[in-house]
């Protein structure tokens, strides 16, 4: 048993390091899971000590930081989606721990990080631009896609929760998370849940594709032609990390009485 | 009157403590009562009911509880999630909203203190020229001048592009169960709503657009029956748009009320360094008591001053106390006993108190007759 726990002491003197060293990089996203660890050893070390049989953890640690697993969920996705959507997908397909409240503070983190050692990581989770270049509020991207899948313009929610229905849709899953989910995404499209059977029965993943791209050929045109435009303006306008944060607000007034 | 004018009396009445801003829901609940003089002023003059009614050992549990609060933001981003899929929804099946109309506009996506004027251009390029506006603004920031103050309002959404018309969305977190939903509740966002039409509509107005481009109907937005999915309905605000105007009028023409009172008249609390209020309770009650209230009981739902209204009208005996029905009813008189004196004919009727006065005493007989 003393083995156990000299191997827990040392586990935590690392873990502590660890943190000490994140907080000092400012790798928010890293000190928070390695402090999780550590709080796990901590207790473990507690039920030790006083002789109680540690309670069985009741789900394994995950072994994907947040920020993979929120790059999962968007790869999955394919379009830039809401922290909302993430958490739910990831859930269903991916088997996700996250909760919408450690995606908080993400992008700040992403952001820091570039800014502090640009391209020093594979991929970064940007913000979704605005007409105004602006970053937009809650819409997360992933910085390996194209300007154009970057910018949102009017019509882009609507089109990009479309190409997720889609992407949800063409997913295999037996779970019944997905189900309740695609349930979720498919209320919202005409035509996509069988009218006969009322909005209660499983939606049919078919159904829903056909019907999504039924409503994604209306708006597809006008769509495109807005993300040119912006994404046009925003690469001859913005530095790397105002294309992948956006730019700041005041900076950019000027160019809505222009249009 | 004296050399003041409205204004500085306004800020005289208020004292040391800086106006207090009006929001959406203040503003619904001056419409409530439009008749109390009481809350008129205190309005008018950006007075702070809430600490006035905690000094004087009334505190209302007024506000808001967290749990509510947590309950109807949560409600409100189901509704918002995903550029608003389930409003779209709505308003498809609702009002026949073309498939082809989902544009959003985030109105948050600007800084805080540029939203107003991004509104404005916003609406105004809506206006101008329908055939490119959006569909849905999200978050937009209006404001209504009330009683020389800017008020600034939040409404949910604004949705525009249903028959050319905007029609604001509320989005209410109380429940529609089978086709009902509470009456209270439901009066108390058209009131709301009716704020945010009248706002937006101003707005149009100085844009130099038809201000009927505003529709009368808002949009409300509720959880239907025990599940958490939204459902829609159109309510018609057009009454408590009429009471919401002449109720505003009224305090632009606050003089009328002044007139009444005494030059040095004050609510101020005086607060001291530490910001609790220093002004003996009995002064600041005597000064309320003053202006005359028109104390109901749905004041216990809307107003900061309400349990200080309700015993003053407990003192007195008021007929207010019994609710507004029963003093429409006995019109005229105003005192619980005095209604009684004059239904087992101890009172003899004033001129124009006949008629009550022969309604109570048949009413007593009949009250006799049935306990005997």
């Amino acid at each position: 048993m003393s083995d156990r726990l000299d191997d827990l002491e040392r586990r935590i003197d690392e873990l502590r390091a660890g943190v000490r060293k994140a907080m000092r990089a400012r790798d928010g996203a890293r000190a928070r899971a390695l402090r999780a660890e550590l709080r796990t050893a901590e207790r473990d070390w507690d039920a030790l000590v006083s002789g109680e049989q540690p309670a069985a953890a009741p789900e394994p640690t995950p072994l994907v930081t947040v920020r993979e697993q929120v790059h999962q969920g968007l790869r999955l996705l394919g379009a830039t989606a809401q922290p909302r959507l993430i958490v739910a997908v990831s859930e269903a397909f991916l088997g996700g721990t996250i909760r919408s409240a450690q995606l908080t503070s993400l992008r700040r983190d992403e952001e820091r990080s570039f800014r502090t050692a640009p391209y020093g990581r594979p991929y970064y989770l940007g913000a979704a631009l605005t007409d105004r270049l602006s970053p937009a509020r809650g819409l997360l991207t992933l910085s390996g896609w194209p300007l154009e899948r970057r910018v949102v313009g009017p019509l882009s929610p609507r089109v990009d929760f479309l190409t997720c229905a889609i992407a949800v849709a063409s997913q295999e899953s037996e779970d019944e998370r997905a189900t309740r989910l695609l349930g979720r995404m498919a209320r919202n499209i005409p035509g996509a849940t069988n009218a006969s059977s009322g909005a209660l029965g499983p939606p049919c993943p078919e159904r829903v594709i056909e019907a999504a791209r039924a409503e994604l050929a209306v708006h597809a045109e006008r769509d495109t032609r807005d993300r040119a435009e912006l994404a046009r303006r925003a690469a001859a306008q913005l530095d790397d990390a105002a294309r992948l944060f956006g730019a700041a607000t005041l900076s950019t007034i000027k160019k809505e009485y222009v249009t | 009157m004296s050399g003041m004018n409205t204004q500085q009396r306004l800020d005289a009445l208020r004292g040391a403590t800086p106006p207090r801003p009006h929001d959406a829901r203040a503003i619904a609940a001056l419409a409530a009562n439009p008749g109390c003089t009481r809350r008129a002023l205190m309005d008018g003059a950006g007075a702070d009911k809430d600490a006035a009614a905690r000094h004087l050992g009334f505190p209302a549990p007024f506000g808001q509880s967290p749990f509510a609060i947590t309950r109807g933001n949560v409600f409100e981003s189901l509704v918002k999630a995903d550029g608003c899929a389930e409003l779209l929804r709505m308003l498809r099946e609702l009002l026949g909203l073309p498939i082809a109309e989902v544009a959003y506009h985030d109105v948050e996506n600007v800084g805080a203190h540029l939203r107003h004027a991004h509104t404005r251009a916003l609406i105004d390029r809506a206006a101008r020229d329908a055939q490119d506006a959006g569909t849905l603004y999200d978050h937009p920031l209006l404001t209504l001048r009330i009683a020389g103050h800017t008020a600034y309002l939040e409404p949910d959404v604004v949705a525009f592009q249903l028959g050319g018309r905007f029609h604001i969305v509320e989005i209410k977190s109380f429940a529609v169960i089978d086709g009902q939903a509470d009456p209270a509740a439901v009066a108390a966002a058209a009131r709301q709503a009716a704020v945010y039409v009248l706002a937006l509509r101003t707005l149009l107005e100085e844009l130099g657009h038809d201000p009927l481009q505003v529709s009368h109907d808002v949009v409300l937005v509720c959880p239907e029956n025990f599940a958490n999915r939204p459902v829609a309905t159109l309510v018609d605000v057009r009454k408590q748009l009429a009471v919401l105007r002449r109720q505003l009028t009224r305090m632009t023409t606050l003089d009328r009320l002044l007139e009444g009172l005494p030059d040095d008249l004050t609510f101020d609390l005086l607060p001291g360094e530490d910001g609790r209020p220093t002004r003996p309770v009995a002064e600041l009650a005597d000064a309320l008591r003053r202006t005359t209230a028109r104390y109901a009981p749905d004041c216990l739902s809307t107003c900061d001053l309400c349990f200080f209204c309700r015993d003053e009208a407990r003192q007195e005996g008021a007929s207010d106390l019994l609710g507004r029905q029963v003093r429409d009813e006995l019109g005229g008189v105003g005192s619980v006993a005095e209604a009684l004196g004059l239904a087992d004919g101890a009172r003899d009727p004033a001129a124009g108190q006949e008629e009550i006065a022969r309604l109570l005493r048949n009413a007593e007989r009949l009250r006799r007759e049935c306990l005997t």
